[in-house]
């Protein structure tokens, strides 16, 4: 499929030059001088003729190609029968392509566009003729020209710009979405309407099409996120036959991310799709689905910026849970695995969706994995930030965790007893102090006996504590003299 | 007490630390391995301990890191080349792990330990190995199985090695991008194993897939081995192979690929040769030069000196020059300053008359840059301009440069051209010196900047090893001296550091007569800082001046320092009289 491309835009170029620019409405490309902005002749900016390479082909059914922008009569002042041939007429002329960089260039023929697109999308919209299959596939052809195109150096590795205030973080704004937008609307209003026949509309909606819709999520125009973002739910809900494989390419993106660069502007909206999608599964859930939590939705929690799609994230791990609360411990462990070490922001995050996964979790489930997650909870309770320590406290404010570990709590007292005690003595914020003394005392009460015997145990341990030390050191002592002692003997080992 | 009777059982250690909830005693328990494996001695290490790792994948990825990078060092503690096969299994778990960095680390260690494996060694246990990896259920396994044909490929049978190639051009049409990345970027390590016939027809059409892959992140990978590709074949194959895919790239939708292309044009001009080179490369690279997207011109205009220096001088001045015209007004400085710091380079290409013709207005264009690093980037390579301009042309126009820079509001700018100064007044000789930088030179003294301040006394130090001290003596040490009296405490204390710097390039003489009665009188200041700062140097003097002077005016100063009020004043009085009779001690 990309080698068609490929063949197509040389094939364009060679078109360029061999045409007298005198056929142009204005300079073709590749022949400005140096100094002026005009788009340089190279393929990733597209050329100014009609860019389907099939056109010509075609050319028995079509209105002959056209080099210039010039106004089109609108649709209501032609007869009915007229109306799809001057549609692809207009498609033509949205095929070409401007620099906007430059606010002046080519306005007239910008604004000609621009009308001519709104013309396209009221004409969708209205109804006013139901498309023939040729138009289907010009129009798909003229929004691909249009939308798919190699997105600029994304802010963090554009170093030929001048560097930007750190401290604004302005979002990114695609020069050129006066029109960029128009072509997702009619994209949208293409796909959309009960009426437009899926069947007919895959030929042209195909994977190739929606492979590269996907690419376009890391653009950091968020206005084209959202578009992008309604556009790919619409198609995975309208084509059956699409859903399996925008799932696999959506995975692919996620492990690009997690495993290579940590960068994508557009992790959030997929999982928002994702987040619906995942509300559909039908039960039991399928094999698959289940890996897709396993091998994707919980290593996402690994990547520095999580903090942009955690909401999403979170919402998607415990649809997962709801819907099926045997992954309880799966999901626990798997947040356990990448439970931050030095990053106190992300920490409560995670503390803020252990929870609502808590919410959802049942008995044997939580007894799967109490010990090691209340290892890590204890871990948070004494965090000397107090935020985290805070957000681990109140775990205790939630009737349902409450009521878990009151069940468990032969288990759980003895190992978060330490990280109370130490609160209770030493933390310097006021409020941690307050909330452990509150938890400490809510142990108490229900069950006085354990908790005599943790304090027993947590005083013994700290006398002992010095001693162990003293002793992990005096056996590393002892293995290094018995390696030297052994090569004392035998030489040869050293070699 | 009872642990002293112990026994000591070093794997018995290991598990035990192992199981510990702090991850830092597990890190540091793996961190010895080796201390373990000494202990058990080869054999136990053999049948206890590696097995006992193999099993232990599944801790937090930082100990599996340690724990990869510690096996590639393992060999002498297995017991030897022979016996290296046991160190796979462990490692072969580690190459699954999701983790990228962990992966990468067993790879590595992979590749340490197969390259010194016999043969059969590698064809009974390695090439399984890789094959396993290779046709792994997870992605994990297959990208890392990427890493390590190359290894495995030397040593084996001629059956094998058929395997090995068919194998690996699976992994170029992978289902999953993450391998097929994985495959392009290893693509150039594997293909230098591989027999030049099989190049041709097995690694070139490899190499061609992964040309036409429909995901940027994949071509772009496979750019990266063009040059190393085209190296390997002979020039008419790499002419009729690479040439193409090369030529097309560099038209290439995705900026990332032309990016790419644009780093690595020149190094293939050696493989095509210079007919092509000629007539394919050189409107490439006109291309990449004039391209749309700054970061591609970039690329390009660092690389313009590397690329005209395998061109003839026609060409180069023909093609090249006039885009490097049109860089140095590029609407992005940065584009600017990627030229500024290699167009120097060209001027030996050119020679002199087409240097002067073509290229000093470039030069002085960039010299007169908006943006200073350009203009830094330019009087850094000054040496470069001299030999080809001449002094007198450059100093008319390289002075006014120099005195904005000097003053840029940036101190990053400011400390770069202090340190070209030595070089500036080397090359432009002590007349010019005199009349224009010395008054810079002292006026950094005195910058807000410490870093300016620091920079300035050194700089005086340079200067004084280039002209000698007679000229210091009349041109720097008056002015430094000056300054003694400067009502900024932090100003005196830069007297104090300039004369700790100069005194051994200045000797004995002029330390005694013109800087030690000065740090003698400084010795008294109100500020204590001062007062210990002269202790320190003073101690810096001893070896310097005559023992005789130490005695006399040292050690007293030194003494009355000692008597301070203030404690570091004290302390360091006291330190630098300790010094003195420890050099005492040590003559008699």
């Amino acid at each position: 499929m990309f080698k068609k491309i490929m063949k197509g835009a040389n094939r364009k170029a060679s078109k360029a030059e061999a045409n007298d620019s005198s056929m142009y409405g204005f300079d073709p490309p590749g022949r400005s001088g140096p100094g002026s902005n005009m788009i340089v002749n190279h393929a990733s900016r597209g050329s100014l003729v009609p860019s389907s390479p099939n056109s010509m082909a075609a050319a028995t059914t079509q209105p002959p190609p056209m080099y210039s922008v010039e106004p089109l009569p609108l649709f209501r002042d032609v007869s009915v029968s007229e109306r799809q041939s001057l549609f692809l007429r207009k498609l033509q002329i949205c095929c070409f392509q401007f620099d906007f960089t430059d606010t002046l260039k080519n306005a007239r023929e910008k604004e000609i566009k621009r009308q001519t697109l709104l013309e396209l999308v009221d004409f969708i919209q209205s109804g006013a003729g139901k498309l023939t299959e040729v138009c289907q596939e010009e129009m798909v052809k003229m929004i691909s020209v249009n939308i798919f195109r190699c997105l600029p150096p994304a802010s963090h590795e554009n170093t030929g710009q001048e560097p930007a205030d750190l401290e604004e973080e302005e979002p990114y704004l695609e020069p050129s979405w006066p029109h960029l937008q128009l072509i997702y609307e009619l994209l949208l209003r293409y796909i959309v309407p009960s009426d437009t026949d899926t069947k007919v509309a895959k030929r042209y909606i195909d994977h190739s099409f929606v492979l590269r819709l996907l690419e376009l999520f890391e653009t950091e125009d968020p206005r084209e996120r959202e578009y992008l973002k309604t556009i790919l739910h619409r198609i995975y809900g309208k084509f059956m036959v699409h859903r399996p494989f925008i799932r696999k390419a959506m995975n692919h993106i996620f492990y690009r991310f997690i495993y290579e660069t940590e960068r994508h502007s557009g992790i959030g909206e997929l999982l928002e799709i994702l987040g619906s999608i995942i509300n559909g599964f039908a039960l039991p859930m399928k094999e698959e689905h289940k890996l897709f939590l396993i091998r994707a939705l919980i290593p996402l929690h690994k990547p520095k910026p999580i903090a942009m799609y955690h909401q999403q994230l979170s919402y998607c791990i415990v649809q997962f849970v709801e819907k099926d609360y045997k992954l309880a411990d799966t999901v626990i462990r798997g947040l356990l695995k990448f439970w931050p070490v030095t990053n106190c922001t992300k920490e409560v995050l995670f503390l803020g969706e252990l929870e609502e996964v808590l919410e959802a979790t049942q008995t044997v489930e939580f007894q799967r994995c109490m010990v090691p997650l209340f290892q890590q909870i204890a871990r948070c309770l004494s965090s000397s930030n107090f935020q985290v320590a805070e957000r681990a406290l109140f775990l205790w404010n939630n009737e349902h965790v409450v009521g878990l570990i009151a069940q468990n709590r032969g288990v759980i007292l003895p190992i978060i007893f330490a990280s109370l005690e130490k609160n209770i003595e030493s933390h310097w914020n006021q409020a941690v102090h307050g909330l452990s003394a509150n938890i400490k005392r809510m142990f108490m009460e229900m069950d006085p006996e354990l908790f005599e015997e943790c304090q027993q145990q947590y005083e013994e341990k700290q006398a002992k504590s010095k001693q162990v030390e003293e002793q992990r050191q005096n056996r590393w002592r002892r293995l290094d003299e018995a390696v030297e002692e052994r090569e004392r003997e035998d030489p040869m080992i050293t070699s | 007490m009872a642990m002293v009777d112990e026994p000591l059982y070093p794997i018995a250690v290991l598990i035990d630390e192992l199981k510990n909830d702090d991850i830092q005693l597990r890190l540091n328990s793996i961190r010895r391995l080796s201390t373990i494996a000494r202990a058990l001695g080869e054999e136990r290490t053999r049948k206890e301990l590696i097995p006992f790792l193999s099993e232990n994948s599944d801790d937090d990825d930082e100990v599996l890191l340690a724990m990869a990078e510690e096996l590639g060092v393992f060999i002498p503690f297995v017991g030897g080349i022979e016996f290296a096969h046991v160190l796979l299994p462990p490692l072969e778990s580690l190459c699954t792990v999701e983790e990228t960095c962990v992966r990468e680390k067993a790879v590595e260690s992979l590749c340490k330990i197969g390259s010194q494996m016999k043969e059969n060694d590698l064809v009974e246990s390695f090439v399984p190995l890789v094959k396993r990896l290779a046709g792994g259920e997870w992605f994990a396994a297959r990208v890392s199985a990427c890493g390590i044909f190359h290894v495995a490929y030397q040593g084996c049978t001629d059956v094998l090695k058929t395997e090995l190639r068919a194998t690996y051009s699976q992994l170029c049409k992978d289902d999953m991008p993450m391998v097929r990345r994985a495959a392009a970027s290893n693509l150039g390590k594997f293909a230098t194993t591989v027999e030049s016939t099989f190049l041709i027809a097995e690694i070139m059409t490899m190499f061609d897939d992964l040309t036409k892959d429909d995901q940027d992140s994949v071509r772009l990978l496979a750019v990266e081995g063009c040059a190393a590709l085209g190296k390997l074949l002979e020039p008419q194959d790499c002419v009729a192979r690479i040439l193409p895919v090369i030529v097309n790239f560099s038209q290439d939708k995705s900026w990332r690929v032309r990016y790419m292309v644009a780093n690595q044009l020149y190094e293939l001009c050696e493989a095509v040769g210079p007919d092509c080179t000629r007539t394919d490369l050189v409107p490439a690279y006109v291309r990449l030069l004039r391209d749309n997207e700054a970061e591609v011109r970039i690329a390009a205009a660092g690389k313009v000196t590397k690329f005209c220096r395998l061109l003839n001088p026609e060409l180069a001045i023909q093609h090249i020059l006039p885009c490097v015209k049109e860089l140095s007004s590029d609407s992005s400085q940065h584009v600017r300053s990627a030229l500024a710091s290699v167009i120097m380079g060209m001027a030996p290409i050119l020679g002199k008359d087409s240097t002067i013709e073509h290229l000093l207005p470039i030069f002085l264009s960039l010299l007169k840059d908006e943006f200073p690093d350009v203009r830094l980037n330019i009087i850094s390579k000054l040496d470069q301009v001299n030999q080809v301009i001449g002094i007198d042309l450059l100093s008319q126009s390289l002075l006014p440069a120099i005195v904005e820079l000097a003053e840029d509001r940036h101190w990053r700018v400011r400390l770069a051209i202090i340190e070209y100064v030595p070089l500036l007044a080397s090359q432009l000789g002590i007349g010019f010196f005199d009349d224009k930088l010395g008054a810079l030179c002292m006026q950094w003294l005195q910058d807000k900047v410490y870093s300016i301040r620091e920079a300035a006394a050194n700089n005086l130090k340079r200067l004084a090893e280039e002209f000698g001290p007679e000229w210091a003596m009349q041109h720097l040490v008056p002015q430094v001296l000056d300054m003694v009296n400067n009502p900024h405490y932090l100003h005196r204390m830069m007297v104090l550091r300039a004369i700790s710097l100069m005194a051994p390039v200045m000797g004995s003489e002029i330390t005694c007569s013109k800087f030690l009665p000065v740090v003698v009188e400084a010795s008294k200041d109100r500020v204590p800082n001062i007062k210990f700062n002269v202790a320190k140097l003073l101690q810096s003097l001893i070896p310097i001046v005559d023992q005789s002077v130490v005695d006399k005016t040292i050690r007293q100063c030194l003494v009355d320092l000692s008597e301070d009020p203030d404690v570091d004043v004290r302390y360091f009085a006291n330190q630098a009289l300790n010094s003195i009779d420890g050099s005492t001690a040590a003559q008699s």
